[in-house]
């Protein structure tokens, strides 16, 4: 009897932990907009992996209420998806609950919190893929959760979208490589048969 | 060794059950004059299954035959698990990845029918090498893809490798005597489609182990790919050099002895086609061995994509799923004897239905799964049902007819790729569709397409809800069997194997048959 007791407060223990859990998961529409962002890159320009970079500079908007940034506390700028790049692509996919939101999967820096203008120029790495792009900076408080964000586009992601031409991964070394081990494996077999049937033939004389 | 082009895939039963490795040597009088390692039957076939032995020449074609196999379903599905980088390097679009995975089903369905024959014409041994190597090039062409139609492209060439099944089968009935060979090929079978899951653990951890020593992960995957393509060469080297076709020697130096009667094709074809029963399980393995391809291309990226996992554990999960059949597929051949000893055939057809329909059944509860833990499980219970739904379906095959055994084989096996290339058309090509919606839709196509079952009537052995004819000459085993042949090819005595087999199968009867019966000889011609 005690032990089914336990049982049932510890069950009811952990559905509240996941109850909390659920409720606390923040939503994109929820977020302040109180971050100005800008970037280097211009509309329509493309931006080469490996080599280009990017400066970003954000600040946060002093037309908001002067002590509205006081839980502000660290700052992630990340690379983000533009509509056309997430087109027939489900993991991409904006959402609003943050948790699931597929939308910025690149970081490019994680600051502390400053009012004034800050800013970091980043070469674009040579993993991010061949996609349009533009640059998000979510802020979070203290408990890490996001409370206000800002971007180098419009609400609709129309306007300032660039884009990066990714490296094709492929290398000269790994091409020959690879024609190298298909030929041995094509000539290794038409050697084994040929020399067999060799064998055969002279066998049967 | 005189069979016609595409009966050449006798002995595909997996209907023994697993603990009978060997045949009681009263049943099959063993040559004592022959030198090998285990006991041999006049035909120099072995009579003893022991599994982990390497001795030459059966255990150790055994051997050659299943990890060749196991092979050709790493590199035909290596690039599952990968999918999560490769659709960012190529800008793969949702279609393009669901295309790719029905090309790398769809070419074998070709390359399956053509094998029988090549078995036929040059022996399974140089059958087994031509494809694993001429498909080697195809593995190592990942490392030139730059866009969708190459990747799809590659996949679909690496996909005629999957025709080692029927060297697989061949070879195993060249080596093994009939009655120990349902078990030897469906273990096999079954070993060699866990290459299917061993892929999604091997790929992420190479793709891990290559990123970690330098290479960027657009780079990375492809330097991975170099290592199914390898294992294609040195199976290749291996087989050439160990294995034989026979277990006296090789093909081309040995005569060949043929006093069978060489059957026509087109009359072995006809029966076949016309056998409603063989439409039936063509159908119903597309949903037992195709929704299984189908998971092994989708499952590591859901994982991936639906529960934020790294790369390398969704590969774990993936890989689960496909090692299941280890023990999963010998499962349903087992429970398939099992039931068969009681209930006859009967009993073989409801075994069929109720592990497709629990599969069906967990891959809908999978789709709707919200936590990981869950997922997980219906997983796990998914694979054991369509797994042992295969076994249990070649516990089936080998009834339907005794002239077309080869020939229904094959095209049950096409109909398991097709069945796969239509269900990741349909389910998980279009963006309309998540994956988990996906999932469900398939559990429920499964569960719909199990139902034909229901329709499989022996006259001499009933069905699932109708009982055996009660007519005197219909209701027996030789009337079906000998409908087979025209009267002027019973005249020629052609027949005569069928008689055998009729009196042979009337196990299948179950607890009615007086007598303990002995199993039915599963293979048509001697090879």
């Amino acid at each position: 009897m005690a032990s089914s007791r336990i049982l049932f407060v510890v069950s009811i223990l952990l559905c509240s932990f996941a109850m909390h859990s659920c409720y606390a998961s923040e939503l994109f529409s929820n977020l302040k907009k109180s971050i100005l962002v800008t970037s280097s890159a211009k509309h329509g320009q493309v931006l080469k992996s490996g080599e280009a970079n990017i400066t970003v500079t954000w600040s946060f908007n002093k037309t908001f209420p002067a002590g509205a940034d006081s839980t502000y506390k660290t700052v992630k700028v990340k690379l983000c998806y533009a509509p056309i790049s997430q087109k027939d692509r489900g993991w991409r996919k904006t959402k609003d609950e943050l948790k699931k939101d597929r939308t910025c999967q690149h970081k490019i820096v994680k600051r502390k919190y400053e009012a004034s203008k800050n800013s970091v120029t980043w070469t674009i790495e040579r993993d991010i893929p061949k996609a349009t792009y533009f640059v998000r900076v979510y802020v979070f408080n203290a408990e890490d959760k996001e409370v206000a964000y800002g971007q180098t586009t419009n609400t609709a992601k129309k306007t300032n979208l660039f884009e990066v031409e990714a490296i094709t991964g492929r290398h000269a070394s790994l091409d020959i490589a690879s024609v190298c081990f298909s030929v041995f494996s094509i000539v290794s077999l038409a050697g084994f048969f040929y020399l067999e049937k060799r064998k055969g033939s002279s066998q049967q004389k | 060794m005189g069979d016609t082009p595409g009966s050449s895939m006798h002995g595909v039963t997996g209907r023994e059950p697993v603990l009978s490795f060997a045949v009681a040597s009263p049943m099959v009088p063993t040559d004592t004059t022959a030198k090998f390692d285990l006991p041999v039957d006049s035909e120099h076939k072995a009579k003893v299954f022991k599994l982990f032995s390497f001795a030459n020449p059966h255990m150790r074609t055994f051997h050659l035959s299943w990890i060749s196999f196991f092979t050709c379903f790493v590199s035909t599905f290596a690039a599952a698990p990968l999918v999560p980088i490769i659709r960012d390097n190529l800008n793969l679009t949702k279609g393009d990845v669901g295309n790719a995975g029905v090309a790398s089903v769809s070419g074998s369905i070709f390359s399956r029918l053509v094998m029988g024959a090549v078995c036929d014409l040059l022996g399974p041994r140089y059958g087994c090498a031509f494809v694993i190597m001429l498909t080697a090039p195809t593995v190592f062409c990942m490392s030139f893809v730059a866009d969708a139609s190459g990747y799809i492209a590659v996949r679909f060439m690496i996909g005629f490798s999957l025709a080692t099944f029927v060297t697989c089968q061949y070879w195993m009935s060249t080596m093994f005597n009939g009655k120990i060979i349902g078990t030897v090929n469906g273990t096999a079978a079954g070993w060699g489609n866990m290459g299917g899951g061993a892929t999604q653990l091997i790929m992420p951890l190479l793709y891990d182990v290559i990123q970690r020593v330098g290479a960027t992960p657009f780079t990375a995957w492809r330097i991975a790919f170099f290592i199914p393509g390898w294992l294609h060469v040195i199976m290749g080297i291996l087989v050439l050099t160990l294995g034989q076709d026979l277990p006296d020697g090789n093909l081309g130096a040995l005569q060949k002895k043929g006093d069978v009667s060489k059957d026509k094709f087109s009359k072995v074809f006809w029966y076949a086609i016309t056998n409603y029963r063989t439409w039936i399980f063509v159908l119903l393995y597309g949903y037992s061995m195709g929704v299984e391809l189908s998971t092994d291309n989708v499952i590591a990226e859901y994982f991936f994509d639906r529960f934020d996992l790294k790369l390398q554990t969704a590969g774990i999960i993936a890989a689960t799923f496909g090692m299941a059949n280890l023990l999963a597929r010998p499962f349903g051949g087992y429970a398939s004897d099992v039931a068969a000893r009681r209930f006859g055939m009967r009993g073989r057809l409801w075994t069929l239905w109720i592990l497709q329909t629990l599969g069906g059944v967990f891959c809908i509860l999978l789709g709707r799964a919200n936590s990981l833990p869950i997922a997980v499980t219906m997983m796990i219970i998914f694979s054991v049902g369509a797994q042992a739904a295969c076994g249990a379906t070649f516990g089936i095959i080998p009834f339907i007819s005794r002239r077309s055994l080869g020939i229904i084989s094959g095209m049950t096996g096409a109909g398991g790729n097709f069945g796969s290339g239509l269900t990741q058309l349909l389910f998980f090509t279009s963006s309309q569709i998540s994956t988990a919606m996906g999932l469900t839709y398939m559990g429920i196509m499964i569960v719909a397409c199990t139902m034909p079952v229901t329709l499989v009537h022996f006259p001499q052995w009933g069905s699932m809800f109708l009982p055996p004819s009660r007519d005197i000459v219909k209701g027996s085993e030789e009337h079906y069997y000998v409908s087979e042949w025209t009267e002027d090819e019973k005249q020629k005595g052609m027949h005569q194997g069928s008689v055998k087999f009729a009196e042979n199968s009337r196990s299948e009867r179950g607890r009615r048959v007086a007598s303990a019966p002995t199993p039915p000889n599963g293979t048509p011609n001697h090879v």
